[in-house]
């Protein structure tokens, strides 16, 4: 049914929301992108080469991540499965929905798991996406 | 009330102009560093450790050069405890945890912990001459050294940073950019007159609406100066960079003392105000245990419930501080 998945994950949540990826691929063949976002906006004041630092120790989690989302999907168990990965920097919201555009993605795979108060304190990226996303979406519960 | 509003305003701009200059300083600095050929690893290091602090070291200096030692004394250990019970808090509570590296927590803690009594200790004698200026400074640098030694084998252990480390510094060898000199000095010149008409606005505050000197620095020039170290804690816990997050208190404090101290106590001598060794002083060293005992019981994070115990602490010290003690 879904031929092009995007799964996007910001380091928490990865074993659910690879768990759930290959529940709905089965044993077809399909291209999955893997995305991470790394968030570059700092607050006012925030001294340069502490921005750069910080942009810097993203990318490094950000191409851990991404390789051990490579590992998984590119498995000999899994080898109907063409993996891509994509290490972007922005607000993470619109570079998922940007990219699922771009790439003509027919679902978005996210985790979820905040509780109202750190919704309310820290926003939400998968509420973000919820509201712009041009295909099927799947919100994995995570908690 | 014409003359407070002017001073407010003055005080809120000279902040500014001292963050801002200060990260144009260190920014320069280290392009400058690069040139000559100095490490990126130590330029890295160095800049992230005394990047955020310059304006705590900058006004507590400019304060005792004046004749203000309360001030600068109180800029000095109010930003202390401002950083762990206060940032911390604030970070912790936003964020909703942050973690810790245990090898990195244990050591920039320890150093934390103990500058704090070392500093107890040189208080009691009454005065904090330039023998005590002088270890204090020496241990500033053994802690530099142990934090590049850290860095180093961080890199080692990561031989392709390695790579793109050596390559950046080839990169960047070259002839110094008059441009980046410029601005270094503009730099270094905005942050020695921003501390000044801080520190002037702070005293002729504190004289007009009667608040003794100390608190003006325990409380407005702190929380004012250590603007930077709320931003960077802050917005690296929200990324979950939690090594950047409670490093970049901890180091701070570090810095605070022994070079926000130590360095205008060679030049003058500090005298000790009694209440800073019997009251601030002890609670700073209550809030970095605090600290720990909530990381620890978190394990080995700090948790909403740790910021908020730390938040309430602050507001404990603060009322007592302010409308009780002073």
């Amino acid at each position: 049914m879904y031929e092009k998945i995007l799964v996007a994950t910001m380091g928490e949540y990865l074993d659910p929301i690879l768990e759930h990826t290959f529940d709905l691929i089965q044993e077809r063949p399909t291209e999955v992108i893997g995305i991470y976002v790394v968030e570059t906006s700092v607050p006012f004041l925030t001294p340069k080469k502490i921005k750069e630092m910080m942009a810097k120790e993203l990318r490094t989690k950000g191409a851990e991540i991404l390789a051990s989302m490579e590992q998984e999907f590119q498995s000999p168990t899994h080898y109907m499965i063409n993996f891509k990965k994509m290490l972007l920097e922005g607000d993470p919201a619109d570079e998922i929905v940007k990219t699922a555009e771009k790439k003509g993605v027919d679902l978005i795979v996210l985790g979820t798991g905040k509780n109202i108060v750190d919704k309310k304190l820290l926003g939400s990226v998968s509420e973000k996406v919820v509201h712009s996303a041009p295909c099927t979406i799947l919100l994995v519960r995570t908690s | 009330m014409f003359e407070l509003i002017i001073l407010i305003g003055a005080l809120v701009f000279s902040l500014l102009i001292v963050i801002k200059s200060a990260n144009l300083f260190v920014d320069h600095l280290v392009e400058i560093g690069g040139v000559l050929g100095i490490s990126q690893i130590i330029l890295g290091v160095t800049a992230s450790a005394i990047g955020t602090s310059l304006p705590e070291f900058g006004s507590a200096l400019i304060a005792s050069l004046s004749g203000s030692t309360e001030i600068g004394v109180g800029t000095v250990i109010g930003s202390n405890i401002w950083n762990i019970a206060g940032i911390l808090g604030i970070s912790a509570t936003v964020a909703g945890v942050i973690g810790t590296n245990k090898e990195g927590l244990t050591r920039n803690w320890l150093m934390t912990l103990s500058t704090g009594l070392i500093l107890i200790f040189f208080m009691m004698f009454g005065y904090i001459n330039w023998i005590a200026a002088l270890i204090m400074i020496a241990a500033y640098c053994v802690y530099l050294w142990l934090l590049i030694k850290a860095q180093r084998k961080y890199s080692k252990d990561n031989t392709k940073t390695d790579k793109n480390l050596e390559n950046s510094l080839k990169q960047k060898k070259g002839a110094i950019n008059k441009k980046t000199v410029g601005l270094t000095v503009l730099g270094l010149l905005g942050l020695i007159v921003g501390c000044r008409l801080l520190v002037y606005s702070g005293v002729e505050l504190a004289r007009l609406a009667g608040i003794p000197e100390m608190i003006m620095g325990l409380f407005t020039l702190a929380i004012g100066t250590s603007i930077p170290e709320l931003v960077v804690t802050l917005s690296s816990a929200m990324k979950g960079l939690h090594d950047l997050s409670i490093g970049t208190v901890l180091g701070s404090n570090t810095f605070n003392i022994l070079i926000g101290i130590g360095i205008p106590a060679l030049l003058l001598g500090f005298p000790v105000e009694r209440l800073s060794l019997t009251f601030d002083a002890p609670v700073m060293i209550i809030v970095t245990v605090l600290l720990m005992v909530l990381i620890k019981t978190g394990n080995m994070k700090l948790n909403r419930v740790g910021g908020l115990i730390l938040l309430i602490t602050y507001l404990v010290y603060a009322i007592f501080r302010i409308f009780i003690l002073a």
